[in-house]
């Protein structure tokens, strides 16, 4: 019988940790859009997983129905999703800006049935797979590290640090970073605001259409894939600071290494038991998320 | 003459009357039965929709051969939408709105659980043609509920007991030798097969150095690969719906995991296509647990006339999903339960017991008596006498087989006697988990 001290000292314990890692930049990546969205045009896209989902067909139809390499279907994701991003604002969130957030939620709510419902009359229920596998590193004999997690944890990271310059060195950046400090003022001083909500609501989907190509290679695409990922990038948004995008970086990595060592030394739903645990006890004490700015 | 010929012609038309009067009796004659499978959701390319292809290909046949003693099939199809509440909202609803005699379908076991209890207290008849959990019946007294599918402990028992059987010849090791791991969803399905891989590891005195549950709609199984690592099992025993068992090959395969054999336990692992479309030749080798695909078993050893049943079934699958190479042994199983409840039990009701009410299916349900080989899936049909076992309404004569995924073609495995091709184990060297 392994004591929690032979657990500990294993290198199977030094394997989860890489795993949380590996993890936490992958929910790192997902949840970007939906902290940027949130922090600019102060709406919750619920929906956002379903962009993601469409991202995924999107690279599998440019990859293996019309033979695109994969780069390249990845690029016509990204620009699929960020023009689905551009759309969902005008024709849905424009809408209900200013409304009461129970409003926005329902509304972004019946995007979510729509966008599942409209996958599945399109594409079917089957379980799609791009078929394109990365592979891994063998570190030691029993150490591996998935390499599409790894690409994925280095791209979460690069895009947080491009987000970071494009919103603090950027001109735009700075446009979006004043209209989500005080809405009323900019568009008194001139600013065009739909233009820029349209133009963050194409970042947010482009993100999405970003962590679609990267999802693409571990999961098979099918309407529901969103289920898997969405509650929980929702909560590590919360728990980050809506709107607050290294709050929401670093929440992921908090939320991802306790489900891997919860699952490494207790039962595997345990780790997910004492993530949410956290979670609970975070609202309790910061209720604005653990990383929120201070108003 | 004239006035004869006048009543023979009344007498003529009044019967022709009286016969079309019969006749149009006879049409107005409709069993209404609601069909619940999943139609959207994660469990339709799970499987759920082919068993829903099945069934339905069954009641088309019947109606299309003129029913069954003078009824026709009115199905209502209902979407449970790969979720328990709706399943459970759904069958209320064809039964109290729609008014159907009763509830045939439903693929999972997190539907069935609460759905039957509800139906048996409602008092309708309800025919379970795949959810497999022992929880469904187990202990539970079910008055109306029959379930002609081989229920989740057989799968766990026979994966056990093949390993068992093998281990001698195939792996040089002594049955008590072989290190097991469990590794299984946590719903009903997952819990009661594993139940049965545990109860009969410990019968046969075999090591299971790993039981583990977990979600099925997980976005990460990375934990549970290491958690195998470090019990370095030689058979994994896996019960699973299809989105898991394919993140699970390719965690395992990206971290190294290594072992000499993996069974499955149907649901996801009864779609072949699709483990094969996603994983390509990484599934070769895989083992499976389920009752035996229709299309595997010799039509000699069946009662005459099923194979053509077996034929038409095959015909209207491969009309509905051109393309399909490895035909799912999921439309045989929807297909074979359901026929055995319009070709056996649904006659019995009207003939013997008057009618389609709940207590006339029941009592032709209870007095169902076929013999192996009677049915499309080879196995036999008896329930047990309510109140002489803890599973009223199960199948005491169903049995699965274990077969096995070979360049994209199906092996009968196990038991012996079926056999089609000696199994392939421990994996060989080709292979990207082999140990």
């Amino acid at each position: 019988m392994e004591t929690f001290f032979d657990n500990l000292f294993s290198v199977f314990f030094i394997e989860t940790l890489l795993n949380g890692l590996l993890y936490g930049g992958v929910l790192a990546l997902l949840s970007l859009g939906l902290n940027l969205i949130f922090g600019v045009i102060d709406v919750v896209w619920i929906c956002y997983a379903e962009l993601v989902m469409l991202g995924m067909y999107a690279v599998y139809f440019a990859h293996n129905v019309y033979g695109l390499p994969m780069l390249p279907a990845c690029a016509v994701a990204i620009l699929a999703v960020a023009l689905l991003g551009y759309i969902l604002h005008r024709v849905v969130i424009a809408h209900v800006l200013g409304k009461a957030p129970i409003n926005q939620l329902l509304a972004t709510g019946g995007v979510l049935f729509f966008l599942q419902s409209i996958a599945t009359l399109i594409f079917g229920v089957e379980f799609l797979s791009v078929g394109v596998s990365l592979g891994s590193f063998q570190i030691t004999e029993d150490i591996y590290v998935s390499k599409s997690q790894l690409v994925a944890f280095i791209i979460a990271a690069v895009t947080v640090l491009g987000m970071y310059l494009f919103l603090s060195r950027s001109y735009m950046g700075a446009a979006i970073r004043a209209i989500s400090q005080d809405r009323e003022i900019m568009i008194l001083m001139g600013v065009d605001a739909n233009r820029l909500y349209g133009i963050t609501s194409a970042i947010g989907g482009g993100l999405a259409g970003l962590a679609a190509c990267l999802l693409a290679l571990q999961f098979d695409v099918h309407p529901f894939v969103g289920i898997s990922f969405g509650p929980l990038v929702f909560m590590i948004c919360v728990m980050g600071g809506l709107g607050n995008l290294v709050g929401g970086f670093i929440a992921a990595f908090v939320f991802a290494q306790l489900i891997a060592t919860g699952s490494y030394f207790a039962d595997l739903e345990w780790g997910a038991v004492l993530a949410f645990c956290v979670f609970v006890i975070a609202m309790f004490i910061r209720p604005e998320g653990l990383f929120a700015r201070k108003s | 003459m004239r006035f004869s010929h006048m009543l023979k012609g009344i007498a003529f038309g009044a019967a022709a009357l009286g016969l079309m009067s019969m006749s149009a009796h006879a049409a107005d004659k409709v069993i209404k039965i609601g069909v619940i499978y999943d139609y959207s959701g994660p469990l339709a390319g799970g499987g759920s929709e082919l068993q829903a292809l099945g069934a339905k290909t069954i009641i088309d046949h019947i109606n299309e051969t003129g029913g069954v003693e003078g009824y026709m099939i009115d199905a209502i199809y209902a979407d449970a939408q790969s979720k328990p509440d709706i399943a459970i909202n759904e069958a209320v609803r064809l039964i109290e709105q729609e008014n159907v005699d009763m509830l045939l379908g439903f693929y999972s076991s997190a539907q069935c659980v609460p759905v039957s209890a509800k139906v048996d207290s409602l008092k309708k008849f309800m025919w379970i043609t795949t959810c497999i959990a022992p929880d469904v019946l187990e202990g539970r007294g079910l008055k109306y509920v029959f379930r002609p599918q081989v229920h989740g402990g057989m799968f766990g028992e026979l994966s056990v007991e093949f390993i068992h059987g093998v281990a001698k010849e195939k792996f040089g090791m002594d049955p008590k030798e072989v290190r097991l791991a469990i590794i299984h969803e946590d719903g009903p399905y997952g819990t009661g097969v594993a139940a049965g891989n545990e109860a009969k590891a410990k019968a046969l005195g075999m090591e299971v150095v790993l039981n583990e549950g977990y979600a099925a709609t997980s976005a990460d199984l990375s934990a549970l690969v290491t958690k195998l690592k470090r019990a370095r099992p030689d058979v994994i025993l896996h019960t699973g719906y299809n989105p898991d068992i394919t993140l699970f090959f390719r965690q395992a395969k990206e971290r190294g995991l290594k072992f000499k054999a993996l069974i499955g336990h149907g649901a996801g692992y009864g779609v072949a296509d699709s483990l094969y479309d996603a994983l390509g030749n990484d599934v070769d080798y895989v083992f499976n647990v389920d009752p035996v695909s229709i299309w595997l078993l010799d039509p000699k050893s069946l009662k005459p006339g099923l194979a053509e049943i077996t034929q038409i079934v095959g015909d209207k699958y491969e009309a509905a999903r051109p393309g399909t190479t490895v035909k799912s042994a999921h439309v045989g199983m929807a297909a074979s339960n359901a026929y055995v409840f319009f070709n056996d039990v649904l006659p019995r009701a009207i003939k013997t017991y008057g009618g389609v009410g709940p207590d006339a299916l029941r009592q032709a349900a209870l007095d169902t008596d076929i013999p192996e080989g009677g049915t499309l899936l080879g196995f036999g049909v008896k329930f047990p006498t309510p109140g002489s076992t803890t599973m009223d309404g199960q199948n005491e004569r169903a049995s699965p087989v274990v077969v096995q995924y070979v360049n994209r073609e199906v092996k009968v495995a196990w038991p012996k006697a079926l056999q089609t091709s000696d199994p392939v184990l421990p994996l060989p060297a080709t292979s990207p988990y082999a140990k």
